[in-house]
Order: C-alpha cells, then structure tokens, then sequence
C-alpha cells in the first residue's frame, strides 16, 4: 500500500523539473541547452562512477576508459567505415559491455586500494593505447567529423532534438538504476559495501555481484560515451586522460557520493562553473577546487548532504514548513 | 520526510534556470518569438535574426580560442598578446564599428576547443573566428565550424589540411603549414651543406607529422638519402633520456633533428646538453623547437643549431622594427613568430572589416575581402594569399641559434627564400594525390619515395639573409 502512496510535494516536483527540461529549448539561448546536453552526458558518466562508489563501496578509475571506448567505436564504424544507425551504437555498448565482464572478472577479485590501483591501471593502459595508436585510432589527433543520424525524419543534427532524446534516454538510464538499486540486487550490493564477508557467509555470490554492478556502471558510461561523441564531434586520447576521471571523482564527491542523486548534482555545479568561470578567468580549476574544498569541509557527503543536515535543523525546518502544505505524519 | 528536500533542489533548479535565462538578455525580452520559430519542424538554417541582432549593437564580435594553459601555453600566450597589440593600434575600432574580442582557453584539449568554440558560436555569437594555437585544435574546430558560415582565421595551427584535403571556403589561413617552411629547410640541408642521414625524434600528432613530411620531400629531392624517425606523444615524458641515449653515433648520421615545440622541446633539449649530445652530433630543429618564449630556458651549448620559419628575430626591415618596438613597448618582452602571426592575422581582420565599411553581415564577402587585403606591409616580410585555398604565400627564412650582446639567445637569419606556397615547388593536383604526412608517411628511405615527389623543378632561390 505505502508503495503507491502518493506525495503530493514530491509529484509536484517532479512535473516542474520535467516541464522545466522538456520546454528548455523553448526559453533559453542555444548554448544553456547546449551545456544541458553536456550535463547529460557527463552525467551518464558521473553516474556509473558514483553507482560503483555508492552503492558498491568501489572507486573505479576505469569508467573513463569505457566512456572514451564507446566514443571510439562511434568514430571507427560510424565515420570511417561508414556504417548506418543504430550499428555503431548497439556495437559500442556491446563493446563495453564485453570489456568490463572481462575486465570486471580480472578487478573483482581485489578490494579496497588494490581495487583504485588495477582500475587506475587499466583506464591509462587504454589511454596510452589511444594515444599512441595512430593506424586505427588515428593517436594524438583523434578521430574527427562524428555527426548525430537523421532517423525516421528526425534530424539529430539539430540541437534541440538531439537534447531531447538524449533527456529521454538521461530520464530512462536515471529510473532503471534507481529501480536496481532498490531491487533485491542493490541491497545485496549495499550489503557487499558494508561488509562483503558477511554476505558471502549469508550465501551470495559476492564476487558475481560485483561483477554484474561493474557491467552496469560500464553501460551507463558507454552511454555517455556515445552522446559525448556525437555532441563534440571528436573522440581523441585527451577524452579518457586521468585529469578527466579525477575531474569526475570529484564531481561526484561534490555532489555527494552516498546519494544516488549526488553525482548529478556535482556534475551540473561543476559544468555550470565552468561556463560561468571560463570566460572571467582561466584559472578555472583553482576555482573549482577552492570550492570543492570549501564544500567538502562544511559537508563532507557533498552538496546534497547540505540540504540533509538543514533537514536536520530546527530553524531551518520552520521556515521550509512555512511553505510547504501541511500534512499528517506518514506511518513509516 | 525527503518531501523538504525536494523543495529545496525544486528550487535552486527554478532559480538557476531563472538565472541562466538572464545571462542571456538576447533572448530574454522576446520569449514568445523563438517558441513560434522552433515550433515549427526542423529549421535548417541558423537563426536569421543573428546578424541583425549585431548590427543593432554596433559590435563586431571576434572570438578567439588558444591553448593559454597546458603545454603551448607559451605559444597561446605570444599569440594572445601580438592580437591584442593589433586590436589597440586600431584603438578597437574597424570600419566605423567598435570590435571585441572574447577570448577563451581550450588548455590544449581537442574537444575543449570545440566546446569552446560553441559557447562562442551560441551564447557569444561571434562574426570570426580565430586563435588555435597546435595544428590538431585547427583541424577539430574548422571540422566543427564548417556550416556555421563564419570565417574562420587560424592563427599558429599549421596542419596544412585546413587549407588543403578539407579546406572549405570560410578559412583564411594568413600564416602557415608545417611543410611550407620544412620543405625549404630540408632541401637546404641536402643541397648545399651535403647532408646524407638524418635522425628524426619527433612529437606524435598532425603538426610534426606535417613538419616531417616537408622536411622529408625537400631532403629527399635535394639529395638526401634517410630519414630515420622516432615517434612519442606529445606531453607523455618529460624523461628522454632513454631515447637520447639510443640515437646510434656510429650509423653516420648527420644531425639529430628534434621535431616538437613548446615544453617537449624545453626538456629534451636541455636532456640532450645535460648528456653531452651536443659535442657528438648536431642538433636540428623544426620551426618551433628554438622558438621564444621557450628559447630563453634553453643552455647556451645550442649556439648555431638550426632551424627555419617565417620569422627570424634580427629581420631589419622597418616594418618588423616598428612591430618590435611596439610589442617590446606594450609587453616588454621581444616578439615571437606565434606572436607576429597573431598580429598580421588580426590586422587582415580588420583591414577587411575596414573594406566592407563594417558590415560584417555577409561573410562571403568578409572572406572576399580578407583575401585582397593588402599584406606587403606585414612585419615578417610581404605575403600575399593564395585565392584556391586560402593560404599564404610568403618568406621562408633559415635560421641559427646566436647569443646577443646582452647574453640572451636569439634566431639569427642566415638565408632567405621569397614567395613560398604551401605546396612547395609541387604542383597542387601532384601534391594533393599524395597520402596524408603521418608517423609511416612518408617512407624513411629516399629511396622508396614515388618518382613524382622527387622530380619537381627546383623554384627556390636562396638569398643570403638581409639582402
């Protein structure tokens, strides 16, 4: 019964941030909705790291490795061989499907700092690999000239409708990994987090587990990998550099690595920063950094974690009353 | 109990919508326009009301993208400061209109540069394009910006494929390819000073591939017989021990020629003294190996290294003295080449703003105009464009490294070649039937070279420097 129960606050929020995405391109200039398609995709890849994080207890460096795999697979079947949609993009995330079981079979068996070392391994063996590959992966210089499909009449070039179906996709991957991360899967996976000795003196296949949650991590940022690489253009080595995975570390520690929407929240501040600062001064990274810490010692679980210790705070409760309809306490 | 939550992210998202919607007062007074316009299905044109929007302002806008941080910083730095010095002598101010320049910071990232360059495409809503500093950040963002119908002016991106295999008719390209000056120089080596073997240690991206496929053609055709290259990424080491200590002494190689520029060249350069390299083989540059600012933190053993360019810091002409003097004025330092390539791009900016009289609205005419701006007075010597592609034609000068009174070290001119074209003495249907210069193109031996590249008539007459 409580499951269908319905929250008037939380529907309502939920319509005023869908209507507010759908009608972006509507209201505001084509650069804002340009940098949503970019939070979108860097989104998908915050996402698959703070999942692993959060859910999982591991921080894997090797999620830009995938990002940038499904990008290359794009940019070598979609452009230079020439094939058509959905080809290169069922192949990419088969691609990095299949790369992260392998991989994810190799990784598993490791915890903890050991863990952080074989990822951190295995994204700049692919880095150097992309960097020093010039006959498939063209090195330095990157695969250039990637453009979005016209399918059933719909050009993709056209940025309004590639910001559509990449919300689309954005809303779908946000629903299907909170649904698993509420499943019986994610449970056991919060479990392995907490204590992976337990569960797998409880009976589950602790090692399998981990495995199919690097799988589903890998996917979420193979999607972002395809968006990225039909939005900029270009798939090059800088794409998968470690300043990359530790700039989206950081994101999702700024938004909050605990909470299932942190990384999203950090990754849209960091990206917003970064059109807000860039034109002012180049320093950008110091200033994402000064922030960075100044929010990380006033919360150390991040920007969300803010909102939940006000939650926590008696004046700060009785002002958001105030405003808010007043309503019978749930039976929780 | 999440309930208080939401409320909060509700609104900060309202308020950051709210406040991005105003950062853009273009778009803000008229919100019920654009919604008709988009409504409609798929307008493949640009937004009509652009350039009537500018023209209401009275601005010109140009963009500018470089690398000022990362590993050209050095070169996006002189480049940022020899447009400025241009902007300041014309007070701003080209065909009766005030112009500005927005500048932004790509630190050397392909797809930073693209990003870049639609925020100042979208949000900026640019009338040129110009900057770019590494010859890959040119060909990312002239692939990007080919049906924006925006002039795009790259400054010291030298990959000779924005003017040529995928040159499209918005680029003016005022200043350079990698093999332009490379292929003058190789042919040099091997002509006159009987230059046979070459070791190449090279940087692993389009611009050096381009330098080395200039220098390969012309030491091929001059005599030469190999070769020999190396290849690493650029920014990968700033250990090259290993690699220096396996260029071979005893294979009868005639020089090391070390082809990358900026912090690459700093640290293998002063590796190669440290070593001791410098008394047992020669050390050849490419164009930007020896270049200022990099120049002033390398040892003073490299006296007499050469290297070649469209520049050299004792020309004595009246033009390069009065530019030198200005910038030394402005920015107390000595200009480089990226810094006077900068210059003269932004003075045929604003000499064709001046030639359509400021209006900048139809840019077919803006590049018309760019192309016959009259470029005899530019401080590097006279250039002139090339009306096919787009390219210059201009001097190429050899250069050695020389210690000026005051300690410092400088490039001194010793010969000069006028009126050098992007393809050399080739033919361009002969030169563009080629491969792409790569890391395996062209082949290490002379020897495997096609007849065709080896047979072109000579056309360079080598001055001696000054006269």
């Amino acid at each position: 019964m409580s499951r269908f129960r319905i929250n008037p606050v939380k529907v309502t929020f939920y319509v005023i941030a869908a209507i507010f995405l759908i009608l972006l391109p509507y209201y505001v200039s084509q650069y804002t909705v340009t940098t949503f398609i970019r939070i979108i995709y860097f989104g998908f890849l915050s996402l698959s790291m703070g999942f692993l994080i959060g859910q999982g207890g591991m921080i894997s460096l090797t999620q830009t490795a995938f990002f940038g795999l499904s990008g290359y697979i794009i940019g070598i079947f979609g452009v230079e061989r020439g094939l058509m949609f959905p080809w290169p993009d069922l192949m990419a995330i088969g691609a990095v499907a299949i790369m992260a079981f392998l991989f994810g079979m190799i990784a598993m068996g490791t915890h903890r700092i050991v863990f952080l070392m074989i990822t951190l391994a295995f994204g700049q063996v692919c880095w150097a690999f992309a960097a020093q590959n010039t006959t498939i992966l063209r090195g330095w210089s990157g695969i250039r000239g990637i453009r979005p499909f016209v399918i059933y009449g719909i050009n993709f070039n056209e940025y309004q409708n590639f910001y559509w179906a990449s919300l689309i996709l954005f809303a779908l991957g946000i629903f299907i990994l909170w649904r698993i991360s509420k499943s019986p899967f994610g449970l056991a996976l919060n479990g392995i987090r907490e204590n992976p000795r337990r569960m797998a003196a409880i009976g589950y296949p602790v090692y399998w587990i981990r495995v199919v949650a690097f799988l589903i991590a890998a996917v979420y940022a193979g999607l972002g990998g395809i968006l990225a690489a039909y939005n900029t253009g270009i798939i090059m080595p800088t794409t998968i550099q470690l300043s990359r995975t530790i700039w989206v570390l950081l994101t999702v520690i700024l938004g909050g690595a605990s909470f299932f929407f942190g990384p999203i929240v950090g990754t849209f501040v960091a990206v917003w920063l970064d059109v807000l600062i860039s034109g002012v001064t180049e320093r950008y990274n110091l200033v994402l950094g000064v922030v960075f810490l100044i929010i990380v010692l006033f919360s150390p679980t991040g920007i969300i974690g803010i909102f939940d210790q006000m939650r926590n705070d008696k004046k700060f409760n009785s002002i958001i009353n105030f405003f808010s309809p007043k309503k019978e306490k749930p039976n929780s | 109990m999440t309930k208080k939550l939401y409320l909060i992210v509700a609104i900060v998202l309202v308020s950051s919508m709210l406040m991005s919607a105003c950062g853009v007062p273009a778009v803000a007074p008229a919100p019920a326009e654009p919604v008709a316009e988009q409504a409609a299905p798929a307008v493949a044109e640009p937004a009509p009301a652009e350039p009537a929007a500018v023209a209401e302002a009275g601005k010109i806008k140009i963009g500018m993208i470089s690398a000022f941080t990362g590993l050209f910083s050095g070169f996006g730095e002189m480049q940022k400061q020899g447009a400025v010095l241009a902007l300041e002598e014309a007070n701003y101010m080209a065909g009766g209109k005030q112009i500005v320049l927005i500048m932004e910071d790509d630190q050397l990232d392909n797809e930073q540069a693209i990003t870049k360059s639609k925020k100042l495409v979208e949000q900026d809503k640019i009338d040129i394009l110009t900057g770019m500093v590494s010859g890959d950040e040119g060909l990312a963002v002239a692939d990007y910006m080919k049906d924006k119908n925006i002039p795009v002016i790259p400054m010291y991106s030298a990959s000779e494929d924005i003017t040529m295999r995928e040159f499209h008719p918005m680029i003016v390209r005022t200043t350079w390819t990698g093999a332009q000056s490379m292929d003058v120089f190789g042919y040099w080596l091997a002509k006159e000073k009987g230059w046979k073997k070459i070791y190449q240690i090279g940087e692993d991206y389009s611009f050096p591939w381009n330098q080395s496929g200039g220098f390969m053609r012309g030491f091929c055709r001059g005599g030469g017989e190999e070769v020999f290259s190396v290849w690493s990424p650029p920014g990968s080491t700033s250990d090259f021990s290993s690699m220096i200590a396996s260029i071979p002494l005893d294979e009868g190689y005639d020089a090391v020629l070390y082809n990358g520029g900026g912090g690459d060249a700093v640290n293998f350069v002063k590796q190669f003294v440290e070593l001791g390299y410098d008394k047992k083989i020669t050390l050849i540059g490419q164009s930007n190996t020896f270049e200022k600012p990099d120049l002033d933190a390398l040892p003073v053993d490299i006296i007499g290294s050469y290297s070649p360019h469209h520049t050299a810091d004792d020309l004595n002409t009246p033009e390069w003295n009065a530019f030198k003097e200005a910038f030394n004025k402005r920015w107390g330092r000595n200009p480089s080449a990226a810094s006077e390539f900068a210059y003269s791009s932004m003075r045929v900016i604003l000499r064709a703003i001046d030639a359509v009289n400021g209006d900048v609205s139809d840019k077919a005419a803006l590049v018309d105009a760019m192309l016959k701006v009259d470029m005899t007075d530019d401080p590097r010597g006279p250039v002139s464009l090339d009306p096919t592609f787009h390219s210059a034609i201009e001097n190429v000068y050899i250069r050695e490294v020389a210690k000026a009174e005051d300690g410092t070290l400088y490039n001194k001119g010793i010969w000069t070649v006028k009126n050098v074209s992007q393809f050399g003495p080739y033919d361009p249907e002969t030169y563009l039937k080629q491969p792409i210069d790569g890391n395996t193109y062209p082949p290490q031996k002379c020897s495997d070279f096609p007849p065709v590249m080896l047979d072109a008539e000579n056309v360079y007459e080598f001055v001696e420097f000054g006269k």
